[in-house]
């Protein structure tokens, strides 16, 4: 493009006019001239050329921002423009960008292409003030017509520029043109394709037009990021049947040999380029290969697979480069495209891929690779992340990748045998190079914050890779992991009293985490099956006592026996080594102990039948730990450890914790397993001393309660009802006894007030709790019992202790849990009197409560205060739901005609004692917002009646949290607001064609006192429902609820209805979209033939309705 | 169950004690403690170790009940520490006398007249305000280790 002097000169002035303005905003000189200046000049017409000259030639980057700021918009502008018009100007871009003006132009050619394409994009487009269907078109028309064309001229323009960057010895103009054409197609590719699936629009197609900016579809759950790339078959012509891949790996290759004496080169951003995209070429997927058993797919991996295994092989001397000054980022490139790779492939695929070329398989590359890295990092042994720590996260989620569909069963299969064999060798330097991080960090004082549950879960992803890997070759690593645990214990043995066992302690611990991970699953509240690989792999020994989980789990088992002497367990069982004891056999037990006895296995789909033969040798093998063979001893083995860590660890309560909450809540999941607990002298001995022995009262109160649930769970391994029943009185008899007494002293009032006195009726408060929680139909009647027979001692307590809010919210959460667990069971004379203690004890707190300030000198006092006032709250609406659900589930075997309570009655005038002492200010707690508005929509729901017969107050506070709650954030509680909606308008609809009052004066609006008229509560509910719906953000998942509450709201107000359509309609100015409104208004009360009922199936129609409705108005009404 | 494992009786002369041993694992949150001699509610407990193999110890950090003092300790958690014997006592509010005492009346139907007002403003200016407007009010002192102080107020309705 020859410039005339004349708008050379021109385009300079404009230029420094620029400049000026963008140095004025930033020194704050006159900054409203300036931000017209730079407006006027974004808003001038083609503003192309003088922003190409900015952009060139501008020393001040503020300047050369405003000026591609100035291209983006004109061009969106432009694009809006006649088609005409636009044709004519992307001819000229593609002339740029083809190099036809020069290196230059066809620098920011590219560059504007890719802002282009960024800015249609929508999740990275800039806010614009204009319709979401407008950018959903663009989006569109973007992928299906542009998109194609911009990556060929892109490819065009590298292609056409290759000899000059490779002939020329120092950089040239066009390698910074062909760095943005590389990072342009890269950018092409990362497009969310949507709309090229065989030309039809699938159902990821369409838009969400509920909330803006939806995230990621393909949002795999992996930690390095790996999105899989699925353009489509339009593209296939382009992407693999052009060679246009072979030239990028030939080009990056030439290079590569150019500069390799220049170790910088790999980082420059050309090379980094190429890399990215040749990485991304390895995440294609999906039709864009012809469907012939993945043929195509596979030759396309190979040629990508030939040319980046130059980056990594051979292993070790690429990691000795690096560690001698290397750029890592190749080697880091080549760890990132194997893990597309294997995202994209079976195991067997993946292996087979190098051995066309090479003499060994890709898994013994990425075997090789690993060993490589973990080596180094073993040697490292840095604190802070390297490179090595960045590579064995890519390649650990490389297995992942490849041994995931493995273990959950897919067709897949097992590793080859000399991928396992690639597996065994990584994962004996893994334990390797875990042991050396154990032995190093067994010293170091910074514990404060390491304590067990936080470095477990911080590693668990980390140990759940490893353990993937292990498991794919058990018959090696099992072993492996036996031997090297033995020998730690034999070096504990033998160093006994002469040496200090710390570095080897922390070692085993370390161990047992990933033993633990590698024998089984998380149970997650459910019984985990035995491992997959475990369970299918040969194994070659027949017999049990052989099997190498059987060897392994014997010899971690007689470990932890030791711990039974008191001697042993001074000198080798610390605290923290006993908390990987219990987490292991916590774990452990829910897999192994005493299995579910399977009557046959399931007609193993997807296995052959050598595999279900095998598979059933190695279960049967496994189960040298049932009911039938070892379990029972093992079982006792488990109670007097856990038993041990509760007696003679004081204070440990991270490791008590773990006792409690794991390891022996997992011996009671399963009743087959309770029904040997409750024979075993230990467990009786344990029950024991919990019911009738001071010592258990030192363990912290929490954990209490849970020992409780514990026990009483464990009832249910009697052999009858009564038996149960008996064993829950016999351990919970005297604690409530004591309680009963204490109530009834005299002077109460001045003992109550003694810490230990305090301390032992919070202690048996959690207990009680904790048995109430256990409540099973088996133990029911007992557990009523217990509750009735304290009723009346909580009643004094909550007097008494009114000051001291701990014991007040132990009380209180009692009743909640024992209420929970009893109401649906009783009879209807039980129901009243536990209905009637409930509202004394709600009155009670009441009257303790309101009107009450807390003063003290500290603002943080007072804010615990308030927190704890919250808490007790919460617990009184808990309470209240709870008794509702007796209306709705009711075991009782009383028959209907028995005068029951009138539960609506009775949780109505709880809500009135409550509702006062929740302020707005506390519906900020987001449990208190929940718990709240699931009670009040439930009895919105369920007694819409009963608010009409609300207090003034009562209900105006009722509405308020409504309306408040309607624009919460939480999804949950804006579906239960719409519930609750629904129930009222439905209830005044329904009652009102009848000819009756329904709510009467409170629907039909009122004038207050200053003569002013206020809206009945509908058509302010319509009002607000319809803007909901129309113009803000929300779940997709609502718009059903909305649709629920919006029906019955319109029937109610239709009048209102009809004036705020027509007012919508006015509104519009645009003439094409105000007929499109007022169409979908009609056809939104109208198809579907909508009725002016209130049936099932009309609310289905008008869901239907309102879908269609929001679908295609809220495109344009609004704005982003 | 035997006799001598029956531990829940309370001792006789337990009023007497102003402080009682409890071990340091089972101290709560929201429960109260001795930090160096002064009566501290609880509002952050967290347990770490000596070492990694070594013992728990539990990290208290205590506000002051009376001054609002934030105090921290750190103990072994199988070793006792003190709890303080808090009470709090509930009175109505007969007067406030312009030397800046209350009159309170007990249970028992007899005055208290010895306990000053707060020399806080803030304090100061809720139980005056509560009381010039002619609110029936009730005042809560809280009482441990020797000392004394109101620490809530409840309007238990206007007068009528």
């Amino acid at each position: 493009m020859q410039r005339s002097p004349n708008d050379l000169s021109q385009l300079q002035a404009t230029m420094r006019a620029i400049e000026l303005a963008c140095s004025s905003i930033q020194m704050m000189v006159n900054p409203a001239e300036a931000e017209a200046t730079i407006l006027s000049f974004c808003q001038s017409p083609q503003p192309y050329q003088a922003c190409q000259y900015i952009i060139e030639n501008s020393q001040m980057p503020n300047a050369r921002f405003q000026a591609a700021t100035a291209i983006r918009d004109a061009a969106i502008r432009e694009l809006e423009f006649s088609a005409a018009e636009k044709e004519t100007f992307l001819a000229e871009v593609k002339q740029a960008t083809l190099g036809i003006h020069g290196a230059d132009v066809q620098f920011i050619g590219i560059n504007f292409l890719e802002s282009l394409v960024s800015e249609f994009s929508l999740s990275t487009s800039t806010t614009m003030v204009l319709p979401t269907e407008f950018h959903d078109q663009c989006q569109k028309s973007m992928e299906l017509e542009y998109l194609k064309a911009f990556y060929c001229w892109a490819r065009d323009a590298a292609l056409s520029m290759t000899n000059k960057i490779l002939d020329s010895d120092s950089a040239v103009p066009e390698t910074k043109a062909s760095t943005a054409a590389l990072r342009l197609m890269l950018q092409i590719l990362n497009w969310d394709f949507r709309y090229s699936k065989n030309g039809v629009e699938g159902a990821k197609g369409r838009k969400n037009v509920f909330s803006a900016r939806v995230g990621n579809d393909n949002n795999l759950s992996r930690r390095s990021e790996c999105t899989v790339v699925q353009p489509g078959p339009a593209w296939h012509e382009v992407l693999i049947s052009s060679g246009h891949i072979s030239w990028l790996l030939s080009f990056y290759r030439a290079l590569r040999k150019k500069f390799s004496c220049e170790g910088f080169w790999l980082d420059c951003p050309l090379a980094v380029s190429a890399r990215k995209l040749i990485v991304q070429f390895c995440s294609l997927k999906g039709d864009i290969f012809h469907s012939d058993n993945g043929q195509m797919q596979e030759n396309h991996l190979l040629q990508l697979l030939s040319g980046i295994i130059e980056w990594v092989n051979p292993p070790e001397a690429v990691s000795k480069a690096i560690e001698s000054g290397k750029s890592e980022s190749e080697m880091l490139d080549g760890c990132r495209a194997l893990l597309s790779i294997a995202t994209v492939t079976t195991p067997v695929v993946f292996d087979q891929l190098l051995k066309s070329i090479s003499s060994f398989g890709t898994l013994t590359l990425l075997s090789a690779l690993m060993c490589e890295v973990l080596k180094v990092l073993i040697v490292s042994n840095a604190e802070e992340e390297t490179w090595s720590w960045v590579a064995r996260d890519l390649l650990l989620d490389t297995w992942t990748a490849l041994l995931v569909p493995i273990e959950s069963g897919g067709k897949t299969g097992l590793l080859p045998a000399e991928g396992r064999n690639a597996a065994a060798n990584v994962f004996s330097l893994i334990v390797e190079s875990e042991l050396k991080a154990a032995s190093a960090s067994a010293c170091s004082d910074d514990v404060d914050t390491d304590y067990f549950q936080a470095s477990v879960s911080a590693m668990d992803e980390r140990l759940s890779s490893y353990a993937l890997i292990g498991r794919a070759a058990i018959d090696i690593t099992i072993p492996l992991l036996t031997n090297l645990f033995n020998e730690r214990v034999a070096r504990l043995h033998q160093g006994r009293g002469i040496t200090d066992p710390t570095v080897t302690l922390e070692e085993l611990y370390s161990m047992l985490l990933i033993i633990g991970h590698v024998l089984a699953d998380e149970g997650d509240g459910e019984t985990p099956l035995v491992p997959k690989a475990i369970q299918t792999q040969h194994v070659a020994s027949g017999e049990s006592e052989k099997h190498p989980v059987v060897v392994l789990s014997s010899s971690i088992l007689n470990f932890a026996k030791q711990s039974l002497d008191p001697e042993m367990r001074a000198s080798i069982f610390s605290p923290r080594l006993m908390e990987a004891i219990a987490w292991f056999l916590a774990r452990w037990s829910s897999t192994y102990l005493m299995p579910p006895e399977e009557t046959g296995e399931n007609s193993g789909s997807g296995y052959d039948n050598n595999h279900m033969v095998q598979s059933l040798c190695s279960s049967k093998a496994l189960l040298i730990f049932g009911e039938h063979n070892q379990g029972k001893s093992v079982l006792d083995l488990v109670v007097h450890i856990a038993t041990t860590t509760l007696v003679f660890y004081p204070g440990e309560k991270d490791l008590q914790a773990l006792t409690c909450y794991h390891l022996l809540h997992a011996l009671v999941r399963r009743r087959n397993v309770c029904v040997h607990l409750v024979a075993l002298d230990s467990w009786h001995h344990l029950a024991n001393a919990f019911a009738n022995e001071r010592l258990l009262f030192t363990l912290y109160s929490a954990h209490q309660r849970s020992l409780a649930q514990t026990l009483v769970v464990s009832a249910s391994g009697m052999r009858n009802p009564d038996a149960s029943n008996q064993y829950v009185r016999d351990l919970m008899g005297h604690m409530t006894n004591y309680l009963v007494e204490l109530s009834s002293k005299n002077d109460l009032k001045i003992v109550a007030q003694q810490p230990d006195v305090i301390l032992s009726v919070s202690c048996l408060l959690e207990r009680l709790r904790g048995a109430a929680r256990a409540t099973e139909p088996r133990t029911q009647k007992a557990i009523y019992e217990m509750g009735s027979t304290v009723m009346n001692s909580i009643l004094i307590f909550l007097e008494v202790y009114k000051h001291e809010f701990a014991v007040v919210y132990l009380l209180l959460k009692f009743v909640v849990d024992w209420v929970d667990g009893q109401i649906i069971y009783l009879e209807a004379q039980e129901t009243a009197g536990v209905v009637n203690f409930c509202m004394r004890l709600l009155q009670l707190y009441s009257s303790h409560n309101i009107g009450k300030i807390s003063l003290s000198l500290s603002s943080s006092l007072l804010s615990e205060a308030k927190t704890e006032k919250y808490k007790d709250l919460r617990a009184l609406l808990q309470l209240l739901a709870n008794l509702c659900s007796k209306d709705l589930v009711d075991f009782s075997s009383d028959s209907t005609e028995t005068p029951g309570t009138n539960i609506s009655q009775v949780v109505y005038f709880g809500l009135c004692i409550v509702i006062p002492l929740i302020s707005l200010d506390l519906l900020k707690y987001p449990k208190l917002c929940r718990d709240f508005f699931s009670l009040l929509s439930h009895l919105l729901e369920v007694y819409p009646e009963m608010v009409a017969q609300l207090n003034d107050e009562a209900f105006s506070h009722v509405l308020g949290t409504l309306d408040f709650g309607l624009h919460h954030q939480d999804t949950e509680v804006v579906d239960m607001c719409l519930r609750a909606l629904k129930a009222l308008a439905s209830y005044h609809y329904k009652e009102t064609s009848v000819g009756k009052v329904g709510l009467g004066a409170r629907a039909a609006g009122s004038k207050d006192q200053s003569g002013q008229m206020s809206e009945g509560i509908f058509s302010q509910f319509l009002r607000t429902l319809l803007h909901l719906v129309l113009f803000e953000d929300y779940s997709i998942d609502l718009v059903s609820a909305a649709a629920d509450a919006l029906l019955p709201l319109i029937l109610c107000e239709q009048a209102l209805y009809q004036r705020l359509g027509n007012e919508l309609i006015e509104r519009q100015v645009n003439p094409a979209f105000k007929s499109r409104l007022a169409n979908a208004l009609q056809s939104l009360t109208s198809s579907n033939q909508l009725s002016f009922t209130l049936d099932r199936m009309n609310y289905q129609r008008f869901r239907k309705n309102l879908n269609h409705f929001l679908v295609e108005v809220r495109g344009f009404l609004r704005m982003i | 169950m035997s006799d001598e494992e029956h531990h829940f009786e309370s001792k006789a002369d337990a009023g007497a004690s102003k402080t009682y041993p409890q071990q340091a694992g089972t101290i709560r949150k929201n429960g109260y403690i001795v930090i160096k001699n002064r009566p501290c509610k609880v509002v952050e407990v967290s347990t770490s170790k000596t070492g990694k193999h070594g013992h728990a110890k539990c990290h208290f950090v205590g506000i002051d009940i009376f001054n609002g003092k934030k105090l921290e300790d750190i103990v072994p958690s199988s070793h006792n520490c003190d709890v303080p014997h808090v009470t709090r006592t509930d009175y109505q509010l007969i007067d406030i006398s312009e030397d800046g005492f209350l009159s309170l009346l007990t249970d028992s139907g007899g005055t208290k007249d010895d306990l000053r007002l707060p020399t806080d403003e803030n304090l100061l200016s809720q139980i005056k305000d509560g009381f010039a407007e002619g609110k029936d009010l009730v005042v809560t002192v809280m009482s441990s280790m020797g000392e004394e102080q109101i620490c809530a107020l409840k309007d238990i309705g206007p007068k009528n």
